[in-house]
């Protein structure tokens, strides 16, 4: 049960981080240098963006929650386990940052949900 | 091509990165917890032990490769890709940890690997509404 809700947290929580850097790194551009300087300058704007910061909270959540419930389940159940975020992951992506979702992309992830479905049965 | 390799380096990254948090929480586990001031001294331990740096480390650099991915990527394209990590970490768990993996959790491997096959095949350009003058701009 205690690990069922520590499941729960973590893929909420990773969803939502999920989301909230996407809208922050949408919102700063493309990153298409390795320039060092270039880069610095970049690294400011991320590490003051709100959004970002918001996400970078709520990965961290999800993270020490990870680390946790590590320390008596098996990884190879924890972590398939918790991949049911990519579900909420995308209903965010479309209802939140309004990403078109192609039937071909909607198969994709139910396939790996149906994936994820059978790495978690005992 | 910038995004296949950013991709494939986080994918390691995260996999690798996990294995070795896995590796060294549990030797954190193996310590008593009935005695005074465990979790202080379970602080310690993480902090001295090597194997969870590592861990920490390659889990911050697929943060960032993450991150830049989806400066210029869908989520909902990046994220299915990089559910072929659980591949490589069940695979590392396996190998790695002892951990036993059934006929099952391979079936398992084997859709989520179609799965990201399919994601991959609709590309990774930004489908969202313009909300910047960079989506906006024509010549792009």
């Amino acid at each position: 049960m205690l690990t069922a809700v520590m499941i729960t947290i973590i893929v909420l929580s990773n969803a939502a981080g999920d989301v909230l850097i996407s809208r922050g790194m949408k919102c700063i551009g493309e990153v298409s240098t390795l320039h060092p300087r270039k880069l610095l300058t970049i690294g400011l704007q991320i590490i003051t963006n709100r959004d970002f910061l918001l996400g970078v909270f709520s990965l961290a959540i999800s993270f020490f929650s990870f680390l946790a419930v590590l320390t008596w389940a098996d990884m190879s159940f924890v972590v398939p386990a918790t991949s049911v975020y990519y579900v909420v992951s995308i209903l965010g992506a479309k209802f939140i940052l309004g990403e078109r979702i192609s039937r071909l992309r909607w198969a994709g992830t139910v396939l790996v949900c149906v994936g994820v479905a059978l790495i978690c049965l005992p | 091509m910038k995004t296949p390799i950013v991709l494939t380096l986080a994918i390691l990254a995260q996999a690798i990165g996990n294995t070795c948090l896995s590796k060294g929480m549990k030797n954190i586990a193996a310590l008593s917890s009935t005695e005074n001031g465990f979790f202080l001294r379970m602080i310690l331990h993480a902090m001295g032990d090597p194997t969870l740096w590592l861990g920490t480390l390659l889990l911050i650099l697929f943060f960032i490769l993450f991150a830049a991915a989806l400066s210029w990527a869908d989520l909902s394209f990046v994220i299915p890709v990089i559910s072929f990590g659980y591949i490589v970490n069940v695979a590392l768990a396996h190998q790695f940890l002892d951990e036993p993996v059934s006929s099952m959790r391979w079936l398992g491997t084997g859709f989520i690997f179609l799965g990201v096959i399919l994601v991959s095949r609709t590309g990774s350009r930004r489908t969202a509404a313009a909300d910047n003058p960079i989506q906006r701009s024509p010549a792009r």
